[in-house]
């Protein structure tokens, strides 16, 4: 049997609000029923990549930032944006990969915590392939992946009508001071790191994209396709 | 007035309806394709503490809009009685999501259009959102403290919401257990 097609959307340094805005479209392009303007075949969805180009704190659905908190942030010349994404308050900005999976899950067999744990598993494989052998995922609340007690990976999903959006963002070369100012994710005592820091070197998002595109069509069992190859 | 419900232990989940002539609909948890097929299956009828809802409990007939269950292909079930419907997940649906840590809620009053979204199950850094129609007339506030009854019993306690049907045809697009049973089967 054929294995179900995503679209690769490769962005490069973008503004978070246009890769809200794209994945809108998206959002928008997949949920549509009856789905004749949706997807044909064996496509499953699309797989937005981009490194932010700013600084940005975003909360979820639960919220995850004080007005105060949120001043505060804006100040530091930061943008602080809300989202219906689980999880609590995290940072995106230069260095980081940022990865949402704007997918069907019907078409992919998946459970919505089986894509959290597929995600989860994308990153822990990158980080293999870097040679970080100690990365792992950790059970509820600590969603995300690990290296010691610090988090390399953070994720937060959201679903609906069986259409997912936002992901995971992983640190690269991302300025962990930044992480600073919040509690990430809610979890207090608990660290931030990058696969820079972990690896003593400069690594670039540019440099880790292909190893993670390998670990993403092996965990979802899938085929990528370029943005623009027609059906 | 909640549906009836019924099960055993082990891997077959049977659902059973006492409506005057009882009917039977035999339900099967599907296994996911990224875990072990004989995972034992997750009962979602255990009540609060670990006891099982083994004893059947009797539905009153008599009234024309009964509380058979009807499903969405979002992983919802709705039950109606007096023109009111009591709106919750299915097992496969809260199986799906992952432990409940936080429920967003509607305010009771707001209208909704059909397919609109009344609110998100959040659970393992994932938030499913939730659909349905019609305007809200309770919440249950159970959920804001312990969301985890959405899992423990999603046909029973952890009910999400009550709307007040404007147009019983509203309900003529969700289908059966036994076909939402199919639909499962086929996604998988």
């Amino acid at each position: 049997m054929r294995q179900p097609a995503v679209r690769l959307v490769r962005l490069s340094r973008i503004p978070y609000t246009e890769l809200l805005a794209l994945q809108e479209r998206w959002l928008r392009r997949l949920q549509a029923e009856p789905s004749t303007e949706a997807l044909s075949g064996t496509e499953a969805g699309a797989l937005l990549l981009c490194e932010p180009a700013g600084p940005v704190y975003t909360s979820g659905l639960r919220g995850g930032l004080t007005p105060e908190e949120t001043a505060r942030l804006r100040a530091l010349g930061a943008e602080v944006r809300t989202t219906g994404r689980g999880g609590l308050a995290t940072f995106h900005g230069p260095g980081q990969l940022l990865c949402h999976p704007v997918l069907d899950l019907r078409r992919l067999g998946l459970r919505l915590r089986t894509h959290v744990a597929a995600l989860e598993a994308c990153a822990v494989r990158l980080c293999e392939c870097q040679g970080l052998s100690g990365a792992r995922a950790r059970p509820p609340p600590y969603t995300g992946v690990w290296l010691g007690e610090r988090k390399v990976c953070a994720i937060g999903i959201r679903c609906g009508r069986h259409i997912t959006s936002h992901g995971l963002a992983l640190n690269c070369s991302t300025d962990l001071l930044w992480f600073d100012h919040i509690v990430p994710c809610g979890l207090v005592g608990t660290g931030v790191t990058s696969l820079s820091e972990e690896l003593q070197r400069h690594v670039t998002v540019d440099e880790v994209i292909p190893p993670f595109l390998e670990a993403f069509k092996e965990t979802y069992k899938c085929t990528l396709i370029s943005e623009d190859s027609s059906n | 007035m909640r549906p009836v419900f019924s099960q055993y232990r082990n891997q077959t989940k049977v659902i059973q309806m006492q409506l005057g002539a009882a009917g039977r609909c035999g339900a099967e948890r599907a296994p996911c394709s990224l875990s072990v097929a004989s995972a034992p299956a997750v009962t979602c009828l255990r009540l609060p503490g670990g006891l099982r809802a083994g004893r059947v409990r009797t539905l009153r007939s008599g009234s024309a809009l009964l509380s058979v269950p009807k499903f969405t292909d979002k992983h919802e079930w709705i039950t109606t009685e007096n023109g009111i419907g009591t709106v919750g997940i299915s097992n496969f649906g809260q199986e799906a999501l992952g432990d409940v840590v936080y429920c967003s809620q509607p305010e009771v009053g707001t209208k909704l259009n059909k397919q609109d979204e009344f609110g998100a199950l959040e659970s393992v850094k994932a938030a499913g959102e939730l659909y349905s129609l019609s305007e809200v007339t309770e919440i249950n506030e159970a959920l804001a403290e312990n969301p985890g009854l959405v899992n423990k019993s999603c046909y029973e306690d952890g009910w999400l919401i009550k709307i007040a049907l404007s147009n019983p045809s509203e309900l003529d697009e969700l289908v059966s257990e036994e076909a939402y049973e199919k639909y499962i089967k086929s996604i998988e």
